[in-house]
């Protein structure tokens, strides 16, 4: 067989030949980023709402202290996971789980438990940014109609808060991307562990990096467009009509 | 002489070391329109925060209808939905339309279906004068519309007191008169009102009784005629007598 000569020649022959192999391995990395930043949005949410909670004064003390616990609990979770790197987590959670318990779930499993868990751990302080955020006037609206607490936050808090989000987790999206490449460390067979098995063949290292880089950015690119035209559509129009159906209406509007 | 709707006994309340509400009593009776004057920072606003308890009190007990209110949240959320609330900066929720701003509280704490709850909104909405704009966001109405919706808000729970706090501080002159205007209507239809305010012109018109409120105290209660006529004390005088200048 013919070997390319040139760097370019290289590139080519590479691609062609593994061309499944990346696309597998970019599947998997999709795969990966988009369970991940779903479950991880979700736990951000959850435990961005629970850690904002405030207690009401006039709650009994066992809520207030049952409360307080769970609060204690998910801020160790958040400073534990933002404050190690997530490759080391990956290795922790993966190695751990057989070593402790004898379970041996399958990397890829261990992979997005390990990404959904960061993201969370990031998102949930986003979540607690912009609930702080909203103007207490909000709160005291709903307050003065008689709404509890938890239905503040349904109807006129989480709302606002999402929609101010929506950028923060297309931006999560992005990162998830790319960050999925750490997992290769626990032989998750993503992109860029594909890329390893193809470099080590023909010991052509830079010729395949500098494939999966044009793939990486090309993916996170054409991403971060799409979910440029999403908040666009989400932002909707700023328009309204007005509704003049009775007579009197001009005259009072006039006074 | 029959129950008040509400009445605040020894009410305290304090920022830190500062005491900002000191052993006030105050009553309303059904049918009342109260105006609350006195210059900033005497306590007006806090005194209206604290009967809804929007800030904890320091001391003290709030009576409605003759049962103590406890500061448990359902107590407090149930007596809340009793009594509206118009606030200086409209507090209306930023992500709901008009109509809906109206028809959430009818619906999740009024315990109303759907039809109901609109029914209510759209008449409140149209004694505000504010019915043409039922579709539009909170961002797209002016000042004064925001407040004529927040007050149309207030009145979907159909509460036995509704309590203004300055709802024409943060509007301009021409603002003012639609709001003010809207709330003489009600005076006239016979709601019970707690107007905390600065307009004293309008104070004077529309109450039933005005109340002085001077560094944490009511300094001085009665009759329109009584506060602006003829106030007994120097501090009250003072007071009136810069408004009258300006």
């Amino acid at each position: 067989m013919n070997m390319p000569a040139t760097f370019f020649g290289w590139v080519a022959f590479l691609v062609e030949k593994y061309f499944l192999d990346f696309m597998r391995g970019l599947g998997v990395t999709l795969e990966l980023a988009i369970i991940g930043t779903i479950l991880g949005c979700l736990i951000g949410f959850v435990v961005g709402v629970v850690r904002s909670v405030v207690v009401d004064q006039g709650a009994s003390p066992v809520s207030r202290g049952l409360m307080w616990v769970v609060k204690a609990t998910l801020a160790v979770y958040v400073e534990i996971f933002r404050g190690t790197p997530m490759m080391v987590q990956a290795t922790v959670v993966y190695y751990g789980t057989m070593s402790l318990w004898g379970f041996d779930i399958p990397s890829f499993y261990a992979g997005v438990l390990v990404l959904a868990l960061n993201i969370g751990a990031y998102m949930s302080e986003s979540v607690r940014g912009a609930i702080s955020g909203i103007d207490p006037g909000q709160i005291e609206g709903g307050q003065a109609v008689g709404m509890s607490y938890a239905q503040i936050m349904y109807h006129v808090i989480m709302p606002q808060v999402f929609k101010n989000l929506i950028p923060q987790i297309g931006n999560t999206f992005i990162s998830a991307i790319k960050d999925t490449s750490v997992l290769n460390v626990i032989a998750v067979t993503e992109l860029y562990f594909a890329a390893k098995s193809v470099a080590g063949t023909y010991y052509k290292f830079f010729e395949t990096y500098l494939i999966i880089c044009v793939i990486y950015f090309v993916l996170t690119f054409t991403m971060s467009r799409l979910l440029q035209i999403l908040g666009r559509v989400l932002e909707g129009s700023r328009n309204y009509e007005l509704i003049l159906d009775n007579e009197d209406e001009a005259e009072v509007t006039e006074s | 002489m029959s129950e008040p709707i509400l009445k605040v006994n020894h009410l305290e309340k304090s920022f830190g070391t500062h005491q900002v509400l000191k052993d006030i009593d105050f009553e309303v009776e059904k049918g009342e329109v109260i105006s609350v004057i006195g210059t900033s920072g005497s306590g007006k606003s806090t005194l209206l925060r604290c009967i809804n308890m929007l800030e904890t009190p320091s001391g003290g007990e709030i009576v409605f209808e003759g049962t103590p209110v406890s500061y448990r949240p359902k107590d407090k959320n149930h007596f809340r939905s009793r009594v509206g609330m118009v606030f200086q900066s409209f507090n209306l929720f930023a992500n709901m339309s008009a109509l809906k701003n109206c028809t959430i509280g009818a619906e999740i704490v009024g315990k109303k279906n759907k039809q109901e709850a609109e029914a209510l909104a759209r008449k409140y909405l149209k004694v505000v004068g504010m019915s043409a704009y039922r579709n539009a966001r909170p961002s797209q109405l002016s000042g004064g519309q925001k407040q004529r919706v927040a007050i149309a808000r207030a009145l979907c729970m159909q509460p036995d007191l509704l309590m203004f706090d300055e709802p024409t501080s943060a509007l301009d002159p021409e603002m003012v008169g639609e709001v003010l205007a809207v709330i003489r209507s009600l005076a006239e239809s016979g709601i019970t009102m707690v107007i905390v305010t600065h307009e004293m012109m309008f104070a004077k018109e529309i109450s039933s009784r005005v109340v002085f409120m001077d560094a944490g105290i009511i300094l001085e209660q009665g009759t329109p005629d009584h506060v602006f006529n003829n106030p007994q004390k120097e501090r009250t005088k003072e007071f009136l007598s810069r408004y009258r200048q300006g």
